[in-house]
């Protein structure tokens, strides 16, 4: 069979799933969906890998008359991307198998859940092939259709609903934008093929044109200030269907700004990768902060997906730098960097995403102020999500440094540049991703302290337990690549520089210039030694202290001796000093009554505080009220009067008589 | 190696010298230099008691804490002579793994689930987040200067020779002076001499820490001290020194750094809470002005 036919079969093989599942049993639909995501990963991975050995697969699939043929192309890029999608997906529907078992009541939901998620799966990994405009804007559709319906898994509930449909104005927000963008370069070239879009950029470079495209992907990826859909579909939806949506969905937007990059010509890319710089520096600031405020678990993921979103868009900016400057280094660093580090936050976010639901799953809240613990009861748990914390703050020795310091390297590299602009703005972005990194340190010892450390701050309903081997089977395997990444990344050099082949000079060879991946292996190295470091000075501890005594007694309380578990630190504390010294972005909204001079009794009093995003109730809320309030001096032509409105009609009639009698139109 | 060794000794006396110099500054004659080994080493050999709340993170974390630190250490060069990893952009690695000590040292602390314990652990968290960026615009800003991104070249490669250079150099090491200030919680930043467990910040984070690993906790703050005294030695031992020159330099800073931080502690009160974050934040606009001067230098700007 051809590749096409192997790329046509995964949507019989969808198609197959969509009949299947909801006659099956109860039990087996999240199995067989599973299967599916399985065959068809298999299917698409294999072609990817073929497309890396070989430098690229090229295709055509007819599509009717109106359609024509439409171009299949993958080239390193899209491979590395589909193999991202795959295995998160295929993660996140294992999980997904452990985790909706509690919904086994909801048969027709989650006939619909699954079926729902083949599709979604099916479709990212198409829009990662798919070079043809009308058709990738068909497939980018899809996947927000399905996984705006993914999100509002729980529908009875009031904010995953208003979450849901949040999510979906925003993306047809996005779709809008990217459909003015393809019809600009359709009026102009006459073809949907996007090797057009390289040519139309090659002639009139067009700033707006690229502003378009980056918004209308940038709201997928969730750059601010197009972030603000992430805080509300994240944590609504069941915690699979986050991590894969954190883990790959935003993905696509990158994917989506890469390819464009990849078509800009030389000349634009300094201006505009400077401002893609500025702007990561700022969502990555933006977002750690506001995670590092937020109490709902999985709502600080989000703004932490913001954040490292940021960190993806610093690399892509340097690497636009260095391409513009011509500067290979600066060039394979940024966009390698990148790219690994798109691989690694789907892995540790998914993580933790998964992580979170095993939390949620056994204590049934997210709000972590009420946890505490929980290393006791799920010690597997916590230990993943240890590791997945400090791969996400990009410490040594996971995966996440790998990619930070690739980054790092490009934006050293950076500074010597000759000119003192770039060499500033790189020295400022080292501050901020430095800054970030605080942050995130912050925010995720601040997460894992309060939720696994410390004692229990409320009593559960339910003793919570560790959950089943088959939730913890996915994350074992992320585990895995998370360990693995981080002490050989070497491993990974070959599908990179493959995907960086089209970011790069068409023409220039990038294969000469990889001494700044060769540092990669050293840092691999330097992990390594220090994870023997730690066992060194452990066998060290235990030759000096095998034969002391140990007791074990109270936390020390300062004298106090009835210390009770509501006395420890809390979450809102511990971010407390943070929170004040940049209350100008973390915004604190406290609602309480003061006492009055006459209110001498106790008696029962609420006091609530929470944080609101700066540009959320600053800037869009405002704007979108006083845009409402313009519009509210129309009203009284929408006054809701049948016969008003049948009076309009008949006006129109009128004067659409008088035109064409008077010989008007 | 050789500044591995070099390291290790310097941090045997530094503390001691600190405490000697305040002690003598106020009029007292003080415990011996080496009194704070002594103590570290009575630590070493004696037993444990452990808070019934923690687990195995609040066991583990003074040893990656104290590993982190050696391997950080492991990446500073001496003179001519590369530390045991040096590659290019190795300053990152040396920060994101006193990083991981850190995020450690702080779940150590949660572990406790103590009040008082978490309140340090959110100071200690806020001020060593704030530090961070002025060690990256100072190394940024001599990568600039050099023209080289590990610590061996930089310091390799760096030369004092016009005004403009010699107030880089004053200033760099008055940013290092304090970055190491700040990471050991000394004043004006933190006190480690006070016994309020409100206005503490290192010291509450340690106080169920006993045994072993409370020896390891302090033989840390000393390695740190050291380690920063190291980065500042390093600017003075450009290549030109030979071994017999460039060890009496290493000691005579290191001397200096510790003599300095004890005047510090002796004629500096400590600064309130809320004004430790403008502090801080002063150090960062000193590497700023550092990178400004560099680019004066390098003639790119005026």
């Amino acid at each position: 069979m051809e590749i096409s036919g192997w790329l046509s079969s995964t949507w019989l093989v969808a198609i197959t799933a969509i009949v299947t599942i909801p006659v099956l049993k109860v039990r087996l639909k999240s199995w067989f969906a599973t299967l599916t995501i399985l065959v068809s990963s298999i299917i698409t991975s294999a072609i990817a890998i073929m497309a890396i050995e070989s430098n690229g697969i090229e295709t055509f699939l007819y599509a009717g008359r109106f359609f024509g043929e439409i171009p299949l192309r993958i080239d390193g890029l899209s491979a590395w991307f589909i193999l991202i999608v795959n295995f998160t997906s295929l993660m996140g529907a294992l999980y997904g198998v452990g985790y909706m078992k509690r919904y086994q009541d909801q048969p027709r939901n989650l006939s619909f859940h699954w079926s729902l998620f083949v599709i979604f799966h099916l479709s990212m990994v198409w829009v990662c092939m798919v070079q043809h405009s009308l058709a990738f804007l068909i497939f980018w559709e899809i996947m927000s259709l399905t996984s705006m319906l993914l999100v509002m898994f729980e529908h009875q509930k009031a904010d995953t609903l208003k979450a849901g449909i949040n999510y979906l104005i925003q993306m047809h927000l996005g779709v809008a934008l990217l459909t003015v963008a393809f019809i600009w370069i359709y009026a102009s070239r006459q073809s949907f093929d996007f090797r057009e879009i390289a040519l139309f950029f090659d002639n009139n470079p067009s700033l707006l044109l690229f502003f378009l495209f980056f918004a209308g992907f940038g709201i997928k990826a969730g750059f601010i200030p197009f972030h603000t859909w992430l805080p509300y579909a994240h944590p609504a939806a069941p915690s699979h269907v986050s991590g894969v949506m954190s883990g790959v969905i935003v993905k696509m937007g990158i994917y989506g700004i890469l390819r464009i990059v990849s078509y800009l010509s030389t000349a634009s890319l300094l201006l505009i990768g400077e401002i893609i710089l500025t702007i990561s520096v700022f969502s990555a600031l933006y977002g750690i902060l506001n995670a590092s405020v937020h109490r709902d678990i999985k709502k600080m993921l989000a703004f932490c997906t913001i954040e490292n979103i940021g960190i993806i868009g610093i690399g892509i900016g340097v690497g636009m730098v260095g391409k513009s400057t011509g500067n290979p280094y600066i060039m394979l660093a940024g966009f390698g960097g990148a790219l690994l580090h798109t691989l690694n936050h789907s892995l540790f976010k998914s993580l933790l995403f998964f992580t979170a639901g095993n939390i949620y799953k056994m204590t049934h809240t997210r709000n972590m102020e009420h946890l505490g613990g929980l290393i006791r009861q799920m010690p597997f748990t916590a230990v993943a999500f240890l590791v997945g914390a400090l791969a996400i703050g990009g410490l040594p020795p996971f995966n996440g440094f790998v990619s930070e310091f690739l980054i790092y390297s490009g934006l050293i590299e950076g500074i010597k540049s000759s000119s003192p602009e770039i060499s500033t703005l790189m020295i400022l972005s080292i501050a901020g991703l430095a800054m970030a990194g605080g942050l995130s340190l912050i925010t995720f010892t601040k997460t894992f302290g309060i939720v696994f450390l410390g004692n229990p701050r409320r009593q559960p309903a339910d003793q919570p337990v560790e959950v089943s081997g088959l939730m913890q089977a996915p994350v074992i395997l992320i585990l895995a690549l998370i360990v693995a990444i981080g002490l050989a990344p070497g491993l990974l050099l070959r599908p990179l520089m493959s995907a960086l082949i089209p970011l790069g000079q068409p023409g220039v060879s990038i294969e000469s210039d990889v001494s700044v991946f060769t540092q990669l292996n050293l840092v691999g190295l330097a992990s390594g030694f220090f994870i023997l470091l730690v066992i060194a000075i452990l066998l060290l501890k235990r030759f000096f202290t095998h034969d002391a005594r140990v007791d074990v007694s109270p936390t020390w309380g300062c004298g106090y001796v009835a210390p009770e578990a509501g006395m420890q630190y809390t979450g809102k504390s511990f971010s407390k000093s943070l929170a004040k010294l940049f209350s100008m972005v973390a915004i604190e909204e406290k609602k309480y009554k003061e006492i009055s001079a006459g209110n001498i009794f106790p008696k029962k009093r609420t006091y609530i505080a929470r944080y609101n995003e700066f540009f959320e109730t600053i800037i869009i809320d405002k704007a979108l009220r006083s845009l409402l309030s313009f519009f509210n001096l129309f009203l009284f032509i929408h006054n809701g009067r049948i016969q008003t409105y049948i009076l309009y009609g008949f006006f129109f009639i009128l004067l659409v008589l008088a035109g064409s009698v008077l010989n008007l139109f | 190696m050789l500044s591995l060794i070099l390291i290790v000794v310097a941090s045997f006396f530094f503390t001691g010298i600190i405490i000697r110099t305040k002690s003598l500054l106020s009029g007292r004659m003080g415990p011996g230099i080496f009194q704070p080994m002594k103590d570290i080493w009575r630590l070493f050999r004696k037993g444990s008691v452990y808070s019934e709340t923690s687990g195995f993170v609040f066991k583990l974390a003074p040893t990656v804490y104290f590993a982190s630190v050696i391997m950080a250490i492991l990446f500073i060069p001496f003179g001519n002579q590369p530390g045991l990893f040096s590659f290019e952009g190795d300053f990152v690695f040396f920060a994101y793994v006193l990083a991981l000590g850190k995020f450690f040292s702080i779940i150590g602390a949660l572990d406790t689930g103590s009040s008082f314990e978490g309140m340090g652990a959110s100071r200690e968290a806020l001020y060593s987040l704030l530090a961070e960026p002025a060690f990256f615009l100072l190394m940024g800003s001599f990568a600039l200067l050099t023209g080289q991104t590990s610590f061996a070249d930089i310091f390799g490669t760096l030369h004092f020779t016009s005004q403009i250079s010699y107030a880089i150099g004053a200033l760099a090491s008055l940013v290092l002076l304090a970055i190491a200030l700040i990471e050991n919680s000394r004043m004006p930043v933190d006190d480690p001499k006070t016994h309020l467990e409100l206005t503490m910040v290192h010291e509450v984070m340690i106080l169920d820490n006993s045994g072993f690993d409370l020896g390891l906790i302090l033989q840390t703050t000393n390695l740190k001290f050291a380690m920063y005294g190291a980065l500042v030695a390093n600017m003075f031992l450009t290549r030109g020194y030979e071994i017999y020159y460039s060890i009496p330099i290493f000691i005579g800073v290191q001397f200096l750094f510790a003599l300095i931080i004890g005047v510090i502690e002796s004629f500096w009160a400590r600064f309130r809470m809320n004004h430790n974050p403008q502090f801080i934040l002063m150090i960062t606009s000193i590497a700023l002005f550092i990178f400004l001067g560099v680019l004066l230098m390098l003639g790119k700007i005026v």
